[in-house]
């Protein structure tokens, strides 16, 4: 297994997808190692913290040649290896939608096998993109129909989604999850006895988790975004010191720094796709924790255009139509 | 062929027809994807006369499906037709699909309908294609026209004497378009058109029509006629080009849009080189240097990037004279993009002035760009250096640009980082021991504790290389203790340096320095209480027991150091560490055993 695997591996770090059966052996072998890990999964430091991913392959690479290559370097990915709903506005020129292109099916996959591979390696947590809903609305279930011919890759990929954890704590001390708080949830323990493995719901704990933000309010608020909450600066410390934790690491949105304190340090928002949307003109960052805790981020560019497979430049004469 | 796909279970042109009306678009595109599975397994004759005419009357649908189908008809169809004497029917379908409003589709159907062409016998153009072409011609909305433009080129040369004639006339036509976009595809086309045509035909038809669309009143069409200017030009003799097309290129060069004069820039080493030598010195090279000044930052970006190439066509001394003093300028360029593109090529003006001159009057050029405030400068003359290293000898180079390449070692961008570490075992073959010693032995090491894990990785590499270069005994002195010294660093991430560089330069070692100075305090770190650390070990134990367990020396070491501690490690509380210390323990017992 693990040298067959270890071939996938290296046929995924080329961009280019493996077969729709090594995709279904993947899935199910996933899924069986993804089942024995906790609704908030337990990680020892040191290790690297990395937010949101959009299928920006080539920006994954990017990640990997400064945080270091996996299994050498530990990851938790909180969230969102699949585009979002921004990343479908169309751009100024359509063309560039198709060249630059998503590619989120080898992004995920990838992801997925180095889960298998190096299960103590790299933690995958959920966001909320990673659904069936977002997916099929958001560009990820048509790439799947694209480059395979069918819906199987899709629907076995969001079977694995069911299983993917809500949350990591890192050495008890620092808690990583896509979107934020939730009113129903006083201690990270509570989290423990949600049954995680469905769809995510359309509210309550499990949905809060993933869709939350942090933001300047006092208590809880209506997201703008139809699910989840906003919480402030006294919900985040009360979490905190309630669950002697000393950082919130969480995702889910953009960070044109790459990341963003808030609220005296207990809460950062990592963002991981530079450039997002390849428009968007923000820089990433990734957060390392070493052996200590102590906290560096690693602020990283857009790859550069010549890494990518497809060149950016397209022919003058249509660029000027 | 699917073989699930079974003839006699179903009908597959109604289970095509009941897919292509579903309400679900991706249904509909799944079908056509697989429209030559079900022309197989229709048989020729029915894919032709119940498939083809089908397909014919559905383009009234999403583009997306529209572009899929242009793409399929396109793929050696004819196969599932009956082959090659049938290919004509597949006109039908892609002729529809060449009048519909998305550009996307039009073109894909118009290279489906060339890729066509090139399998039909000229009977079957004349029958078939040239009537499809005069219908599109003639088209009374624009698509069609636009379309037939990219259409005349792959059947001129099949087609009798008589039917050319109409040929030219027709695009002739499409040259004087009263809509811009016919116009557009016509001079878009008009090189691949003109490439056919007789060099009598060249300069009595295809003169003119590009002469028309060259002094068109709309840019977007002028500055497509660049590129056929070139293949024109391609074709005629100097003297003809002289005489028939000097005023047409004084005009593109500066036209009063900057986007033609983009496109004269983009295209000028093309257009040099097709006109000749000698008009190059008379006449382009002025116009060359205006484009070099030009007011917009895209013209100057795009003639920055021809210095070289059309410099190759003067004599030094005219570069000197003609060409050095805008270069100069352009360093001080106030857009960054500029000087990117001039950074990129200026160093291949060194081979072609030599020695005296690249001193005299570009090496301050270079050190200039080197210490640009934009990141990509930088980058792109480091990455080149090597050029201008083969004409004035690395002494000269190093005199001069040491300091800033110093400086670039400690970059913002660990791209600029890295282009120097690659370039650092050249410059020590070429500077020697001493000075390498005092120059930049401290910034070879600094490299380990980079922040950027590939930075770090190349640091490694680049010890490997100095070794090779210096010998064993001064990587005894001057890397090994450092490297070893990182070993007991309190963050894991130095500590993890320390294992992959011995494992990186062990193999340029030699036992006796593994033995005593490296292998304890690897050892050491098979009892690291980071987990990352222990199985990096063990891949740096294999490579110490695969480079020397053959010898007697190593395979005493292996035996007596190496393989205690690996089966230690295989009974690790880490999987991953019991994974790679099985796979190392496995692989050392081969070669001493072997051995
Ligand atoms: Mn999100």
């Amino acid at each position: 297994m693990p040298s067959d695997l270890d071939s996938q591996i290296e046929q995924l770090i080329q961009c280019n997808p493996i077969s729709e059966e090594q995709v279904k052996r993947l899935c199910i072998k996933a899924r069986e190692i993804l089942i024995e890990e906790s609704n908030v999964q337990v990680v020892d430091a040191p290790v690297t913290i990395c937010g949101d991913i959009h299928g920006q392959f080539f920006d994954l690479m990017e990640l990997f040649k400064i945080g270091g290559t996996c299994p050498e370097t530990n990851y938790i990915f909180i969230g969102a290896a699949l585009p979002s709903p921004t990343c479908l506005v169309p751009m100024n020129d359509p063309g560039d939608f198709v060249d630059r292109g998503f590619y989120s099916v080898e992004t995920f996959l990838l992801l997925l096998a180095l889960k298998v591979r190096y299960p103590d390696r790299i933690t995958l947590i959920r966001g909320n993109h990673e659904s069936r809903q977002i997916t099929q609305v958001y560009g990820f279930y048509d790439e799947c129909q694209r480059k395979y011919g069918s819906s199987n890759v899709w629907r076995w990929c969001c079977e694995v989604f069911d299983y993917l954890a809500l949350g990591a704590i890192v050495d008890g001390r620092v808690f990583c999850v896509h979107g934020g708080l939730s009113p129903a949830l006083q201690a990270i323990d509570q989290i423990r006895t949600i049954d995680r493995k469905q769809e995510v719901p359309h509210d309550g704990a499990m949905c809060d988790l993933l869709w939350s933000d942090p933001d300047d309010i006092t208590g809880w608020g209506l997201s703008p975004r139809g699910a989840g909450f906003l919480f402030g600066a006294d919900i985040t410390k009360t979490f905190a010191h309630h669950n002697a934790i000393d950082l919130i690491a969480r995702a889910h949105q953009l960070a044109m720094e790459g990341y963003k304190l808030m609220f005296d340090q207990t809460i950062v928002t990592v963002w991981s796709a530079p450039n997002y949307c390849y428009r968007c003109g923000n820089v990433a960052s990734i957060l390392e924790l070493d052996e200590h805790l102590v906290q560096e981020y690693k602020v990283f560019q857009h790859a550069p255009s010549d890494v990518r497979s497809v060149p950016l430049k397209r022919p003058p004469a249509d660029y000027f139509l | 062929m699917d073989p699930g796909l079974g003839v006699d279970e179903i009908t597959p042109i109604a289970l095509l027809m009941d897919e292509l009306r579903s309400e679900d678009v991706q249904l509909r595109l799944n079908a056509i994807r697989r429209v030559s599975t079900i022309a197989l397994a229709l048989g020729p004759d029915r894919a032709r006369d119940e498939l083809i005419p089908f397909l014919q009357d559905s383009v009234d649908d999403e583009d997306e499906i529209l572009l899929a189908l242009a793409d399929e008809l396109g793929k050696s169809f004819e196969e599932y037709i009956g082959g090659k004497e049938w290919a004509h029917v597949l006109l039908g379908p892609l002729e529809n699909l060449s009048a519909v409003e998305e550009t996307l589709v039009r073109d894909k159907a118009a290279e489906s309908i060339t890729k066509i062409a090139a399998v039909l016998t000229s009977q079957q153009v004349e029958q078939h294609y040239i009537p499809l072409l005069n219908r599109l011609s003639h088209g009374e909305w624009f698509t069609s026209r636009t379309s037939s433009a990219a259409l005349y080129a792959p059947v001129y040369s099949k087609v009798s004497p008589a039917i050319q004639e109409e040929l030219r006339k027709g695009f002739a036509a499409l040259g004087s378009d009263d809509t811009p976009m016919v116009r557009r595809a016509a001079a878009k086309w008009l090189g691949a058109f003109a490439k056919n045509l007789s060099k009598q035909h060249v300069l009595s038809d295809g003169l003119t029509i590009y002469r028309r669309l060259q002094a068109d009143d709309q840019d977007s069409v002028r500055l497509l006629t660049v590129e056929d200017l070139v293949v024109i030009a391609q074709q005629l003799s100097p003297a003809e080009v002289k005489e028939q097309l000097l005023k047409q290129i004084r005009q593109s060069v500066s036209d009063k849009s900057w986007r033609v004069r983009y496109m004269a820039a983009n295209h000028f080493n093309a257009l040099s080189e097709a006109v000749g030598v000698q008009l190059v010195r008379e006449e382009l090279v002025n116009h060359y240097v205006q484009l070099l000044k030009d007011n917009e930052a895209e013209v100057r970006t795009a003639a920055a990037g021809q210095i070289p190439g059309f410099s190759k066509l003067l004599e030094p001394e005219v570069v000197i004279a003609r060409i050095v003093p805008f270069v100069r300028d352009l360093c001080q360029d106030s857009s960054q993009h500029v000087r990117a593109a001039l950074a990129n090529q200026i160093t291949g003006l060194a081979p072609l002035l030599g020695h005296g001159p690249t001193i005299e009057h570009l090496l301050q050029l270079f050190l200039h760009l080197l210490k640009d405030e934009f990141p990509e400068v930088r980058l792109n003359i480091i990455s080149k250096l090597e050029q201008v290293n083969e004409v004035i000898g690395i002494q000269l180079l190093a005199d001069n640009l040491l300091p800033a390449i110093v400086e670039l070692a400690e970059d913002k961008s660990w791209r600029v980082r890295q282009a120097i570490i690659e370039y650092i075992p050249l410059l020590a073959t070429q500077l020697g021991r001493t000075f390498f010693d005092e120059q930049l032995a401290n910034l070879c090491m600094s490299w380990l504790g980079d922040t950027v894990y590939s930075i770090r990785e190349a640091a490694t590499i680049n010890l490997k290389k100095l070794t090779e270069v210096f010998g064993v005994e001064w990587a005894r002195t001057q890397i090994v203790p450092k490297v070893v010294n990182m070993g007991s660093h309190p963050n894991y991430l130095y500590r993890m340096t320390t294992v992959q560089a011995i494992g990186t330069i062990a193999p340029s070692l030699n036992i006796e320095i593994v033995s005593d100075e490296i292998i304890d305090a690897l050892l050491h770190l098979a009892t690291d209480p980071i987990p990352n650390i222990r199985f990096n070990v063990a891949k740096s134990l294999e490579v110490v027991a695969t480079t020397y367990g053959k010898t007697p020396e190593g395979k005493e070491l292996a035996q007596q150091k190496v393989v205690p501690v690996l089966e230690e490690l295989k009974t690790d509380q880490d999987a991953d560490v019991r994974y790679f210390a099985a796979l190392a323990s496995q692989r050392t017992l081969a070669t001493t055993v072997q051995g």
